[in-house]
């Protein structure tokens, strides 16, 4: 089962598809989920998905506006997604009766 | 980001290994950051990475199992070592026929021999178990170094004797971390060597317990040697 962080992670970088690199997945999840995410714990977790065949990583050609230096590049793999979709399944139903889940199903309705 | 706070985030970046610092330093410089967090985030990940290779028996091995003990037993070993000189040149006397060395001088040579191939392993492994963790290994090596010179009173011998072992040690680190094993056949002398020369120590009481403190870097190199040649047998084997 994944960690909350790592389920964030995952799910940033499927949502950038092509673009999911270190700074963008960084971006799309300090804005989304309204945390701040250090690079530390960026870096440390995309290496243990990769160790685990959840991601996998390459490096991009260097660009002008990073300073002419590499990207790390972050694919997801089927693996990840099926983990992703495991937690995300596990979330939903032990969330079921409760309160502010079930405000959200009204309030969507 | 200003140039100054910049210097002091790719000074931090050092720290880390040189793709990742690359790909952090461009992160930092796309995103925009304060170099004040820039700082945070780098040194943030650079102990987050120390701290990982921490979990590994490896770095234990190296620091607490070797470094530390090792340069404690090896700063004896050297003073005891420049003692037996000291003896041999006080008795070793000129006459009309030539230089008449004492009867120390077998005993002097075998323990320089062990005094070089000690260190030169102990500093061998250190290197090549836990590379990335050599500079910790390093300062737990010259804490007691530090000490010992502080606290050095033997009127006849220079505080320096203490640090007759650092030249070969630091020699061995230096070939740990390029090759990280040697040959089986040069692993195998080494340690036959090493055991050999401590046999006239064996009928003393106690010593025992230091001479296998030190030689046993020199046997986990031969069973390091001997895993890595059994692989390569055994890949060759599945080739052929």
């Amino acid at each position: 089962m994944l960690g909350e962080f790592e389920y964030l992670l995952i799910t940033a970088a499927a949502g950038l598809g092509e673009n999911a690199y270190g700074a963008a997945i960084r971006e799309e999840i300090e804005s989304t989920a309204g945390r701040k995410c250090s690079i530390g714990a960026l870096y440390t977790t995309i290496d243990r998905l990769e160790t685990k065949g959840l991601l996998k990583t390459w490096m991009s050609d260097a660009t002008p506006e990073r300073g002419g230096r590499a990207k790390r590049m972050v694919r997801v793999t089927s693996e990840g997604v099926r983990a992703a979709k495991d937690f995300y399944d596990a979330v939903i139903r032990v969330s079921r009766g409760a309160s502010w889940a079930a405000d959200r199903a009204g309030s969507s309705l | 980001m200003t140039s100054a706070g910049w210097s002091f985030v790719a000074v931090a970046a050092q720290l880390l290994e040189s793709r990742e610092r690359e790909v952090v330093l461009g992160d930092l410089m796309e995103t925009r950051e304060s170099a004040w967090r820039g700082f945070l985030d780098v040194l943030g990940l650079a102990v987050r990475r120390q701290l990982l290779l921490w979990k590994s028996w490896r770095p234990w091995l190296a620091s607490f199992g070797l470094a530390f003990p090792g340069s404690l037993l090896l700063m004896g070993f050297s003073i005891s070592v420049s003692q037996t000189y000291q003896k041999l040149v006080s008795s070793t006397v000129f006459n009309a026929t030539g230089l008449t060395l004492g009867p120390g001088f077998t005993l002097l040579l075998c323990n320089v021999l062990l005094l070089v191939a000690w260190s030169w392993t102990g500093g061998f492994v250190i290197g090549s178990v836990s590379r990335r963790t050599v500079r910790v290994s390093a300062v737990l090596s010259f804490v007691p170094c530090v000490f010992c010179l502080a606290r050095f009173r033997v009127e006849s011998l220079s505080r320096f004797c203490l640090l007759l072992f650092m030249l070969p040690a630091i020699w061995g680190v230096h070939r740990g971390l390029q090759i990280a094993r040697i040959k089986l056949s040069s692993a195998l002398i080494l340690a036959a060597a090493i055991t050999v020369l401590t046999i006239p120590t064996w009928s003393r009481s106690g010593s025992w317990l230091p001479n296998w403190a030190l030689s046993w870097p020199a046997w986990y190199l031969v069973v390091m040697a001997w895993r890595s040649q059994a692989i390569k047998d055994g890949k060759r084997w599945r080739a052929g």
